[in-house]
C-alpha cells in the first residue's frame, strides 16, 4: 500500500463514517447517540455539517472514528478468550453488550 | 374551568399509544402512559392489533427479574434505557420504547429470543424508580445488573460471571446457553 493509497482509504472511511453518522442522527437522534457512542453536542455538530464540510473534514491523515472498546474485559468477551466460566459465543457477546451499554452510561 | 383540549397533544397521545400497541404493550401500560380514555384506547387497540387486549392482572412480582435468564435480559434493557435518559431529554415512556427497540435488536443479533416484553420492561423501570429493585455493579466484570434493592456491591457477582449451578442446562433453543 503506497502512502497515497493509505490517505485515500482513510478519507473514504471518514466519509462513510460521517455520512452514516449524519443519517443516523437525522433519523432518530436518541438512538443514534447510543449507536455512535457520542455526546449530544458532537451529534448536533455532525448533523449540521454540509456535504462540502464533510469532504473537507474527511480529507486528513487521521481516522475520525475511534475504537469503542478500550478495556480488557470487554475485549476478551468479544474475542471469546475465555476469562469467565461461560463458553458460548452468543452469551459472551450478550455479556459484552451489557458492559458496553453500561460503560457509556458511566462516561457521559 | 375545563382544560382546553389540544388537537396537537391529542394526536401525539394517539401516536404514542399506537407505537406501544405495536410493541405489544398491555392496556394497563397505555392507560398509565397516555391521557386517552379507556374507551378510546380499547377501540384503538382493536384497530391496531386486530384483536381484543388480553385481560387479567399485570405481572407484579420483582422476583422474575432476579431469576437467571430474565435478569440478563432485564439488565441489557435497563443499561440501554439509562444510557438514553442520560444523553437526551426524552420523556420516560419514549425512552422506554427506544430502549426496548434497541434491546430486541441486540438480543436478536446474539441469536437469543427476546424474553422481556415491553410491559415487563415498563414494570422494571417503575420498580427501579420506586426502589423495589436497583442496579448493582458486578465486582468481577464491572457491569451493572438488575438486583435486589439493597444489594451489597462489594460481594455482588453477576449471573454471567458466576452463573448458578443449573443455569443454561434446561434451556430450549433461543435461550441463553453457557456452552
Amino acid at each position: 500500500m503506497t502512502n497515497e493509497q493509505i490517505l485515500s482509504e482513510i478519507r473514504e472511511a471518514n466519509m462513510t463514517y460521517l455520512m452514516l453518522a449524519q443519517n443516523l442522527i437525522r433519523q432518530n437522534k436518541a438512538e443514534a447517540l447510543f449507536r455512535l457512542g457520542m455526546s449530544e453536542e458532537s451529534a448536533e455538530i455532525i448533523a449540521a455539517l454540509s456535504p462540502a464540510q464533510v469532504m473537507r473534514i474527511a480529507s486528513t491523515n487521521m481516522l475520525l472514528c475511534r475504537f469503542r472498546v478500550d478495556d480488557d474485559i470487554v475485549w476478551n468477551l468479544l474475542t471469546n478468550h475465555s476469562v469467565t466460566k461461560v463458553d458460548n459465543d452468543a452469551t459472551t457477546k450478550l455479556h459484552a453488550s451489557i458492559l458496553m451499554a453500561g460503560r457509556f452510561a458511566e462516561a457521559v | 374551568m375545563a382544560i382546553q383540549k389540544s388537537v396537537l397533544n391529542d394526536s401525539k397521545q394517539v401516536e404514542r399509544a399506537v407505537s406501544l400497541i405495536q410493541l405489544g404493550a398491555r392496556l394497563q401500560v397505555l392507560e398509565s402512559e397516555t391521557e386517552l380514555s379507556y374507551e378510546r384506547l380499547l377501540r384503538l387497540y382493536k384497530e391496531v392489533a386486530g384483536r381484543s387486549p388480553s385481560k387479567g392482572q399485570l405481572p407484579f412480582s420483582t422476583e422474575w427479574f432476579l431469576t437467571w435468564q430474565p435478569n440478563i435480559h432485564a439488565s441489557l434493557f435497563q443499561n440501554t434505557y439509562e444510557y438514553l435518559t442520560k444523553v437526551s431529554a426524552m420523556e420516560d415512556i419514549d425512552a422506554i420504547m427506544a430502549a426496548y427497540r434497541l434491546y430486541t435488536e441486540q438480543i436478536e443479533a446474539c441469536g437469543v429470543e427476546p424474553l422481556l416484553s415491553i410491559t415487563r420492561a415498563w414494570r422494571l423501570v417503575k420498580f427501579i424508580d420506586n426502589n423495589m429493585l436497583s442496579m448493582t455493579k458486578c465486582s468481577k466484570c464491572g457491569g451493572h445488573f438488575v438486583s435486589e434493592a439493597y444489594e451489597n456491591s462489594r460481594h455482588f457477582e453477576c449471573g454471567l460471571c458466576s452463573p448458578p449451578a443449573r443455569a443454561g442446562k434446561g434451556a430450549s433453543s433461543g435461550g441463553i446457553l453457557l456452552h
